[in-house]
């Protein structure tokens, strides 16, 4: 199996999983019960009358990455670039997600007119943590120094590699992909950095289960962040190897290599599966409330993107839906972040 | 988990609950000595208001001496034993709110009792 076919499988076992997925977020917005519409206590016979439309709507919108992926995909199978095909898959995991969090938050406030009016005011009494939360406290350090001993392993070996013939190895080629995937590294710290700022103020009443909730949901996205920084130092490790074995062992190699990744990625979709049900049980428990506004967003957000020094948070609920902070230091880091991935793509394709 | 209560409905504003929030929770004893509090910007991102507010509530408790700001590494609830006010600034607010229950017409007896009801509660769960 050569990389080209093993992006087919990779692709077609995407398609399966996407499957499942589109029935679960197909289902979501009746998840409690015919009293709401995702987390709107909507009023009785709400979907015999306008929530039929925005139903309607709302699994509409789910194709979207559909109608990105398809006219793409049967351009790079006619081009023949089958390696873009995981490029492909990558673009559309994002996708997917924005997708469904901006087509949710839409569905939620074409419902809000039809919300029960006990359920329009915001709770009066809300809870907060009072425990810090740190990167470091929710990070495993065995993992950690599973990871760099491995990344330092790989590139002691690959330096050792380049050095032996340095007039016969090109150092872009041998550096670059290793490179690549340590700045993916950083990137994957960074997303865990804006995860655990994520802001969980819960109500009083109920404060247990919504906080229970909010930081299994926590811990499952970060455990989703590490598995893909395993996923990426595996690869800086087997670069190495790849580079020093001979041509007939490197195909071998290769097929163990991308039968482990299909593995992986299984036995990854079926724990992610598990997890996620759980966290379905515990959101259930936990019955949805709207929170006060104390900085007003909706008037202060209006737009997309906003420039708001006075409020701590990255994204703010506007007027029209999310609403990136611009004054905030995570959209700085993350700017920062793009810029140096750019540049760092055009020095090893364009670099002496 | 130590939770902090914020009501809307307190004619109090947010700073001064959050304040007193955590003053009550020292007195209690359920955040000890050297505890670390969550950084202004944490605590003001989970309530959603401004980082101000926040920094005046931290900045209260910090001129009462009952946490200690350090900047790089946060802050935390300070010794009892540091805490340097006179015992008549101590006494300032007890007078204030024994003031206002003999105002509202309670006799000295129910007063007495419902002070020595709040301080059991107090003394028994720092203890």
């Amino acid at each position: 199996m050569n990389i080209e076919q093993f992006s087919v499988i990779y692709y077609i076992l995407f398609w399966a999983i996407r499957i499942n997925g589109c029935v679960r977020r197909g289902r979501q917005p009746l998840l409690r019960g015919p009293e709401w519409f995702f987390n709107v206590n909507v009023r009785p016979g709400f979907y015999t009358g306008a929530g039929r439309s925005i139903l309607r709507r709302y699994w509409m919108r789910m194709f979207i990455p559909f109608a990105v992926d398809i006219p793409v995909a049967i351009a790079i199978f006619l081009s023949g670039h089958l390696l873009l095909l995981s490029v492909l898959v990558l673009g559309l995991c994002g996708l997917i997600h924005i997708n469904h969090l901006f087509s949710v938050d839409l569905a939620e406030r074409q419902a809000r007119p039809f919300e029960l009016p006990e359920a329009e005011a915001p709770v009066a009494s809300i809870a907060l943590s009072l425990t810090p939360r740190r990167l470091r406290d929710y990070t495993n350090r065995k993992v950690e120094w599973a990871l760099a001993l491995s990344s330092m392993i790989a590139l002691t070996w690959l330096t050792r590699y380049y050095l032996a013939a340095p007039d016969h190895h090109n150092l872009r080629l041998v550096f670059g992909v290793p490179a690549i995937y340590l700045y993916f590294q950083i990137g994957w710290l960074f997303v865990k950095r804006v995860v655990v700022a994520w802001r969980t103020p819960v109500p009083q009443a109920q404060a247990a289960e919504h906080v229970e909730f909010r930081e299994e949901t926590r811990k499952y996205y970060l455990r989703l962040c590490d598995w893909n920084r395993v996923v990426l130092s595996a690869g800086i490790l087997f670069w190495p190897i790849q580079l020093s074995i001979s041509p007939t062992g490197l195909n071998r190699l290769l097929n163990i290599w991308f039968a482990a990744l299909l593995l992986i990625a299984v036995v990854s979709t079926v724990s992610v599966e598990i997890k996620r049900k759980r966290l379905v049980t515990l959101a259930l428990r936990a019955l949805p409330v709207k929170l006060p506004d104390f900085l007003s967003q909706s008037k202060i957000a209006r737009w997309p993107v906003c420039y708001q020094p006075s409020a701590p948070m990255l994204i703010l609920k506007g007027a029209h839906g999310y609403s990136l902070n611009l004054a905030n230091t995570l959209t700085y880091l993350g700017a920062a972040y793009l810029a140096g991935l750019l540049t760092l793509v055009a020095v090893l394709r364009f670099g002496h | 988990m130590i939770f902090l209560t914020i009501n809307t409905t307190d004619p109090r504003p947010i700073y001064q609950q959050v304040a007193d929030g955590v003053k009550e929770l020292i007195a209690r004893g359920e955040l000890e000595e050297g505890a670390s509090l969550p950084p202004v910007r944490q605590l003001a991102a989970d309530l959603g208001v401004n980082l101000n507010t926040i920094a005046t509530a931290y900045r209260e408790l910090q001129k009462d001496g009952l946490i200690v700001i350090k900047h790089g590494s946060g802050s935390m609830v300070a010794s009892r034993k540091i805490t340097d006010r006179s015992q008549d600034e101590l006494l300032r607010p007890l007078r204030k709110a024994l003031t206002e229950l003999v105002l509202a017409g309670m006799s000295s007896r129910k007063i007495l009792n419902l002070v020595a009801r709040e301080l059991s509660m107090v003394a028994k769960e720092s203890k």
